[in-house]
């Protein structure tokens, strides 16, 4: 390890102090992720039902401060719209069924009761809240909110009261530092969570890629003839489907079998479509190293096929997996949050994809912190990585001295 | 009877190309070379770059299969044998390559890459003794000190890996030695040590050498005999200590020419050779050396000369040479 840390490379990379700082910030994320998931898999602590649970009310801005009362009337009068306009239509309990906010639903009634107990109960108050200029001034205003954004969520669940009085805790007061999302959501906890999805997919994925590009690769370099006839048909079949419908084929493949929504298709299309950028560049360095006189001489001493290929060609290609590697667990990360905006990824667990999609219908009300927080994660690793990817490039490479 | 004989051995590669990638030409680096190695002695292979030296070579370790022609170690033909049948073979014929920057593996430390050779090829001596001694033994024998061992390659100089090199050669406890251009990438310095240490390890193991190299000063001074390659044909074989008074071929004349000599009042036969080697993909019908020869008659490039005795000990391949 000592002579590890002599090596004129490694000197070069520690001087660097972006290249330390980003090495930081990726072993911050990777203890993150390691506590997350060995926390939720191997503690039996079920840390993604704390993701699923309604810890205050909806889109509560982060850092404690209060959404305005004109923005809670205005969102509560954009859902009692929709049931509104639904009741109006011709088929009003198919309306009803299809209405959907997140995982929040109207309640399983008929149309009749649904206007009894929520449309009739919402129109008054509208009416009456439309009458009041001041909101904040007018305590009878503030409850008529609390009452109608009650109502037309069709859930009688998170009041203002019962934040108000949990938040002086600290686990609360934590839970709440980057606001809720609509369903009441602690959006950091979900940020959180989401980083042990981000890095286990990128782990996952550009392992196996890296490994069956290597093999293949190795073998198509090393043996040529037919072999290398056939893996070069493979990728360049593989290669002439663009990745993302590659993607979304095999995504659409696993649907309805008992791990859809999983990260199992996504580790399979990820490994399908990313092995082809390891395989070509290992085939070509292989072919260069198979003609160099240490492998010659290999051949003159007598080792046979498979120990030249896998003590001294593989070992050789070593600098190519670390590079594909980096490359493929950057890759792995951005094209998840893809998928799982165009909801053809993760279903069953917070991701930052999830999170991106659901903020979808949020950002058009203003309620921009989900979008922001699961954003800004991405980008601090993602920026990390280029960065230390950009280090070690420039302390390694001989030609920079 | 000789340990090694060679009788027209030849290597043709073909070259694919077009639709179907048939085969639509042939690289003749070697075309019929008959020689032989005496036990004991050093043979030293001369021509130029592309005249077919290292492909000689090659064929004689095996790692191209010769496409013509057969060769016989101790009176056994390994021309087509098979890679078990080769095992033998492989463990008293080794090669010493020529770059020593690529001929180490950069990922082994000398101790790996000198322990692999040793536990397979000589496993039952690896039982009894200890190996990293006989790793020690290889290293010191060579030249190199004893720490040096669990270095990796790029911590050494060109004529200590070249050394390292010969020792991986040895760990197979060869008999026969193929040593192919192994000083001309090193400093002229280094050469002198390095052509030294061959020399005591020839007479410390009683090996026998095949030494092939593009410098006919370095033949002379080390080898026995030399056969002179041109365009994949040998021209004329000699003994090395009367290689000035003795050669008559004119491309060995041309050769011995074109040595720089190191006293400023003496004069040479120079003789500058124009014109290019013929292109190895189609050879001239005669002589492969006549359109570049400054004594050629028409007949050179009608009928190719073989390769006759002319003296005991001395074979050439011309027309003009009595």
């Amino acid at each position: 390890m000592a002579k590890f840390l002599q090596q004129r490379g490694v000197k070069k990379l520690l001087k660097d102090r972006l290249a330390v700082w980003s090495m930081w910030v990726i072993g911050l994320y990777l203890v993150v992720a390691v506590v997350v998931l060995v926390g939720n898999v191997f503690l039996g602590g079920d840390w993604k039902r704390a993701t699923e649970e309604r810890v205050g009310p909806d889109n509560v801005p982060g850092l404690w401060s209060a959404v305005t009362t004109e923005d809670r009337l205005e969102h509560a009068k954009f859902y009692f719209d929709s049931v509104d306009k639904a009741s109006r239509s011709s088929d009003p309990a198919g309306a009803y069924a299809a209405l959907q906010w997140g995982a929040d639903r109207l309640p399983d009634w008929s149309a009749e009761v649904i206007e009894r107990e929520i449309l009739e109960p919402a129109r008054r108050l509208n009416e009456e809240l439309s009458e009041v200029e001041e909101l904040d001034d007018d305590p009878e205003a503030l409850v008529k909110v609390d009452r109608l954004e009650a109502l037309v969520r069709g859930r009688i669940g998170a009041s203002h009261d019962q934040a108000g009085a949990a938040s002086t805790s600290l686990g609360q007061r934590f839970r709440l530092l980057l606001g809720t999302d609509r369903q009441g959501r602690s959006i950091l906890l979900r940020a959180i969570y989401s980083t042990k999805v981000a890095v286990q997919i990128g782990v996952i994925s550009a392992l196996i890629s890296v490994l069956i590009g290597t093999i293949l690769g190795a073998a198509a370099g090393y043996f040529g003839g037919v072999v290398d006839v056939c893996v070069v048909w493979l990728y360049s079949t593989f290669s002439s489907i663009p990745w993302i419908v590659l993607l979304m084929v095999l995504a659409s493949a696993f649907r309805g079998s008992s791990v859809d929504g999983t990260l199992i298709p996504v580790y399979a299309a990820f490994c399908l479509s990313f092995w082809i950028s390891p395989c070509r560049v290992v085939r070509g360095e292989v072919m260069k190293l198979k003609e160099l006189e240490y492998v010659q001489a290999a051949s003159a001493i007598g080792f046979g096929r498979a120990r030249i290929l896998f003590k001294h060609v593989i070992p050789n290609t070593a600098h190519l997996m670390f590079i594909n590697f980096s490359l493929l667990f950057i890759g792995a990360i951005k094209a998840e949050v893809i998928l799982s905006f165009l909801g053809l990824g993760v279903k069953t667990e917070p991701s930052w994809g999830v999170m991106i999609n659901h903020a979808k219908s949020e950002v058009l009300n203003g309620f921009f912190w989900q979008i922001g927080t699961a954003t800004a994660f991405m980008v601090v690793l993602v920026l990390a990585f280029n960065t230390l990817s950009d280090a070690l490039q420039d302390a390694f490479d001989p030609k920079h001295v | 009877m000789s340990l090694l004989q060679v009788e027209g051995l030849e290597m043709h590669f073909p070259v694919r190309g077009g639709l179907l990638n048939r085969v639509v030409a042939h690289v003749h680096a070697v075309n019929g070379v008959s020689f032989e190695v005496q036990r004991g002695e050093i043979l030293g292979v001369v021509g130029e770059s592309g005249c077919g030296k290292s492909t000689l070579g090659k064929c004689l370790v095996r790692l191209n299969t010769p496409s013509g022609g057969a060769f016989r170690y101790d009176g056994v033909d390994y021309t087509h044998a098979d890679h078990e049948e080769l095992m033998d073979y492989r463990s008293r014929v080794q090669m010493v390559f020529q770059d020593p920057y690529s001929s180490l593996n950069p990922r082994l430390t000398i101790r790996d890459c000198l322990t692999e050779v040793i536990l397979f090829h000589r496993p039952h001596e690896a039982e009894v003794r200890d190996v990293d001694e006989m790793v020690l033994e290889l290293v010191q024998k060579v030249g190199l000190r004893a720490d040096a061992v669990d270095k990796y390659p790029h911590e050494f100089s060109g004529g200590q890996r070249q050394r390292i090199g010969i020792a991986r050669a040895l760990a197979c406890n060869p008999e026969f030695l193929i040593a192919d251009e192994p000083v001309s990438a090193l400093d002229v310095s280094i050469q002198a040590q390095v052509l030294n240490l061959l020399m005591d390890l020839k007479d410390e193991f009683g090996l026998t050498l095949i030494f092939i190299s593009h410098d006919l000063k370095v033949i002379e001074h080390f080898c026995d005999r030399v056969l002179v390659m041109y365009l994949g044909n040998v021209v004329e074989e000699l003994e090395c200590e009367t290689l000035h008074e003795s050669a008559q071929h004119p491309y060995t004349r041309a050769l011995l020419g074109a040595n720089p000599i190191n006293h400023p009042r003496e004069r040479r036969e120079l003789t500058v050779l124009e014109g290019d080697v013929p292109s190895p993909f189609d050879l001239p019908p005669g002589c492969a050396f006549a359109g570049r020869c400054p004594i050629a008659e028409p007949r050179c490039s009608e009928s190719r000369p073989p390769l006759e005795e002319k003296r005991s000990g001395h074979r050439a391949a011309c027309f003009l040479v009595e």
